[in-house]
């Protein structure tokens, strides 16, 4: 192990990325001040720090956007950032493709921008996505409405370069929409919290933006009523985009109506389509004894914007469509005060909870906890004030068979732990 | 290598005497998959009927440091499910029930034996499906499809298999069963089971998969659109992408292939054109009409000889008929052929039949061509005789010289059919040593010993092998070290 001063690693720092993009300190990270925070400017800059705070074993916590960093075990330390924030090239934009190359730090917004221009989109939509780096969103398998028709990054990331744990550039996938030579990395990077690598550049696929769009909101009195409602639509020849629940918490920030529960459609494609589909979609909201509205244009852009508003404690609730009634009254037993919405169709859910302590959700979350596992499903805890999850496990229980293969994966490719040590499952 | 005697007992203790082969024509009845250029029997198969049985089997062979090779129907193209180096092979045949199907979640857990179509056939009066399809669907196995990743026509518009995995099982070459995934959303943790759909059996066996299924698109429509060339066609199926139509096939025939199918199921495509284009388009009705439309509008102004689509399901039949014949008309034309499977960025199609074109007159070799043009997978049949050495030396030559082609436009080596014996030389081309290297230790931690299915896969090369250390990167020179 080397045996370094502060300040002659701070002196290695800038040599690799420059003076002014090496800062003592920096934003916090959960909390925890960083002993430094450095923006590289290309690719190799980042291998080389990472490679550095390897050899030094320093804490190295990839950053984007920061704006997901409360997910997560709270980290015991912090030494080094690597902020994205300078790698926010689009590389190749190939539209005739329909696939793009993106260094992680670019954000899903700038991104849409320069896509809309040709009438395609990448259909990743967690709550202020378009404040988010491409690269912490694939980290942090962020999701939202769209996923109902378009998968989540798991179905989109083609191919992805990496620094390794010891600052070992590495690629794997492909460029191309179908390829299947050699091991899936892709899959294994998504979701990864950056600690199998510090994701660099991303190979996205991307989809024609339909022609015509629209939205329609239908509010039932009853769960069971949107849930019969869900069921009867996902068992038709209606090809939806998102397929969502709003609560009537949800419904309330939206300023919309309020209901028991409301479950917002859309179909995008060509306008003739739009129409003919329309009325089967109400159709089957009249046979689940609903009501139903149809929302303008701006209906998803203020749907985000209400739920990135929300502040307090988000949970991700992993489970399926057929039970929505169970979910939405577990999370109501436990949680009374709690707004819940999500792709309902997928069974992909989330919980906001505005006043929470630790010890106030540390009761009710192992009880909801315990009703979804029932289907296999779980809860991440997505944001939380520290304290609360330094007491509660916010991953939740993974299987001790799987988690051993983690495990190993983990110290396979990190066996120094510097990568975002201890916040991912099982502390890895 | 023989197996031992004790292994030998042992196996048969575990499976009885019909659950063990060790007769030399029946392991020979196993030694290829559909590529039969690599050939190697096993010293024993046996024919597991649970996970408990494949575990069992699993830690015997473990312990007596015996190859493992798992095969399902044996339908696979690339050398997979054979035994170059002998041992054990595990015919998942006998595992084919479907667990559960769970339509309300849209999902269905099955065991890998069972056949690809027979899943379809298993809820389609209830007006659902399962996307994936390869070309062998009526024989191939679902645990096949998991291992190779397999893709099929209708892919460029569903996705592949592994968009279609939810979770699945799998009894690891340390013997261990590990259960990934599920039917709920958004599990905590790597996304084990995307790491394992695509590993070729070199990771473990999977016994249990549960997949996504689909309820069936409101209409179907196929048109037939005939060009002067292949390069034509090809410029209109990039058209068609960029129009923002994905649909759900679109097939290419180039005229040695339409002369074969026709020759061989009667005229089901006009004679005389250089190339037809096969397109399929699914979804709700409107959608559909006013996509075929555009598409014809599309091919019309690239030049199509004529354009007409299916009135009904007897004429959809006819002119799908013709593509799924194409693998067996093809012995019309050729006693043998290297099929290629790379992959090109689909607005690099025009470019890399250009390229083709050349590199047949260059070998004065024939290449036929059915394949998945809309995602840009090529399939050319790179046709030989047998009995001459040297038209064999130069079909290789020609297969490695589009291979290089496809990869410096940006491709991949393989688009659906996998890796196997047969292309893990190739995989260097696509990537750097690190990269490889990183998939060798990836698979180490599945199989630590090196017993699952080797000399698959990965390549022969020093980056896949123990002690190797990829270049890191340069640090300033400085006095912190």
């Amino acid at each position: 192990m080397a045996v370094t001063t502060s300040a002659a690693l701070a002196d290695a720092l800038r040599g690799i990325v420059g003076a002014e993009h090496v800062r003592e300190g920096g934003a916090s990270v959960d909390g925890v001040t960083p002993r430094w925070t450095a923006a590289p400017g290309t690719i190799e800059q980042a291998a080389a720090v990472v490679a550095l705070a390897h050899d030094e074993r320093l804490a190295i916590v990839p950053c984007g956007g920061g704006t997901a960093l409360e997910l997560g075990h709270p980290p015991a330390r912090v030494d080094l950032v690597v902020d994205t924030k300078r790698l926010d090239a689009v590389l190749e934009y190939q539209p005739e493709d329909l696939t793009v190359t993106v260094q992680a730090g670019c954000t899903a917004g700038a991104l849409a921008a320069q896509l809309a221009a040709h009438g395609q989109l990448l259909p990743v939509d967690p709550p202020g996505w378009a404040e988010r780096s491409l690269g912490g969103l694939a980290a942090t398998q962020g999701s939202g409405p769209l996923r109902h028709r378009y998968g989540t990054l798991r179905d989109l990331l083609l191919g992805v370069r990496f620094a390794q744990a010891d600052g070992v550039l590495t690629w794997g996938g492909a460029k191309v929409v179908k390829s299947v030579s050699g091991y899936d990395i892709p899959k294994l990077m998504v979701g990864s919290l950056g600690t199998l690598g510090v994701l660099l550049e991303l190979t996205l696929r991307l989809h024609p933006a339909p022609d015509y769009e629209a939205t329609w909101l239908a509010s039932f009195r009853t769960p069971a009523h949107a849930q019969e409602f869900v069921a009867a639509l996902l068992d038709s020849t209606v090809q939806p985009n998102r397929v969502e629940l709003l609560d009537a918490r949800v419904c309330a920030a939206c300023r919309l109506p309020e209901s028991a529960a409301a479950v917002a459609v859309s179909i995008g494609t060509v306008e003739p389509a739009v129409r003919a589909q329309e009325g089967v979609v109400k159709a089957l909201v009249q046979y689940a004894h609903g009501t139903v509205e149809t929302m303008g244009a701006s209906f998803w852009s203020a749907y985000d914007r209400a739920l990135a508003r929300f502040e307090g404690v988000s949970l991700r609730i992993g489970t399926v469509p057929g039970r929505l009634v169970e979910t939405l009254g577990a999370v109501q037993a436990v949680l009374p005060g709690a707004a819940v919405a999500g792709a309902v169709g997928i069974g992909a859910l989330r919980a906001l909870v505005a006043h929470a302590d630790a010890a106030a959700l540390l009761g009710p979350l192992e009880r909801l906890r315990a009703t979804v596992a029932e289907v296999g499903g779980g809860v991440i805890v997505e944001r939380a004030p520290r304290v609360i999850r330094e007491r509660i496990d916010p991953w939740g229980p993974v299987p001790a068979p799987a988690l051993a293969v983690m495990r190993a994966i983990k110290n396979e490719f990190d066996p120094r732990g510097v990568l975002n040590p201890g916040r991912f499952v099982g502390g890895l | 290598m023989a197996l031992s005697a004790s292994v030998v007992a042992g196996l048969q203790r575990l499976l009885g005497p019909a659950g063990v082969v060790t007769t030399l024509e029946g392991r020979l009845t196993y030694e290829s998959d559909m590529l039969t250029l690599y050939k190697g029997a096993p010293d024993a198969v046996v024919l597991p009927t649970s996970t408990e049985d494949v575990q069992a089997v699993v830690r015997l062979c473990r312990e007596a440091r015996v190859p493992i090779v798992p095969r399902g129907s044996g339908t696979g193209l690339i050398g997979g499910a054979t035994a170059p180096q002998g041992g054990v092979m595990v015919s998942l045949t006998r595992m084919t029930n479907i667990l559960e199907i769970d339509l309300t979640n849209r999902c269905a857990t099955v065991q890998p034996g069972l056949i690809n179509l027979w899943l379809t056939n298993a809820v389609r009066e209830r007006g659902w499906f399962f996307a994936p399809d390869p070309s062998s669907q009526m024989v191939s196995s679902i645990g096949g499809n998991v291992a190779t990743n397999a893709g099929g026509p209708h892919c460029l518009k569903y996705g592949i298999t592994t968009n279609h995995v939810l979770g699945l099982e799998i009894v690891t070459g340390t013997g261990d069963v590990v259960s990934v995934g599920g039917k709920a959303a958004d599990r905590p943790g790597y996304d084990l089971t995307g790491a394992i759909v695509g590993n070729e059996g070199t990771f473990g066996l999977v016994t249990a998969v549960t997949v996504r299924l689909l309820h069936a698109p409101e209409a179907v429509k196929t048109a037939l659109a005939s060009f002067a060339s292949l390069v034509e066609a090809s410029e209109a199926v990039s058209a068609i992408i960029a129009a923002g139509i994905i649909p759900a096939a679109l097939e290419m025939l180039d005229d040695a292939m339409i002369g074969a199918v026709n020759a061989a199921v009667g005229k089901v495509y006009p004679d005389g054109a250089g190339a037809v284009l096969l397109i399929e388009l699914d979804g709700p009705r409107a959608e559909v009409e006013a996509q075929a439309e555009r598409v014809a509008a599309i091919c019309r102004e690239r030049g199509a000889l004529m354009v007409t689509v299916a009135r009904d399901e007897a004429e959809r039949a006819l002119l799908w008929k013709g593509r799924k014949e194409a693998a067996g008309a093809v012995g019309r034309i050729t006693a043998a052929y290297l099929l290629q499977d790379a992959v090109v960025p689909r607005s690099k199609l025009p470019q890399i039949m250009r390229e083709m074109v050349a590199i047949a007159k260059r070998h004065n070799l024939l290449f036929a061509n059915v394949f998945h043009a809309g995602d840009g997978n090529l399939h050319p049949l790179i046709c030989y005789d047998d009995r001459n050495p040297a038209e064999l030396e130069r079909a290789q030559q020609a297969n490695e010289e589009l291979l290089h082609a496809c990869i410096a436009l940006g491709g991949s080596v393989s688009g659906e059919h996998g890796i196997g014996m047969d292309k893990a030389k190739n995989l260097p081309l696509q990537y750097a040593d690190a990269d490889l290297n990183f998939m060798f230790r990836l698979r180490r931690v599945f199989d630590p010993d090196g017993l699952m299915n080797p000399a698959k896969l990965l390549p022969s090369h020093p980056a896949c092998g123990e002690g190797f250390r990829p270049s890191r990167p340069a640090l300033p020179a400085g006095t912190w070290v």
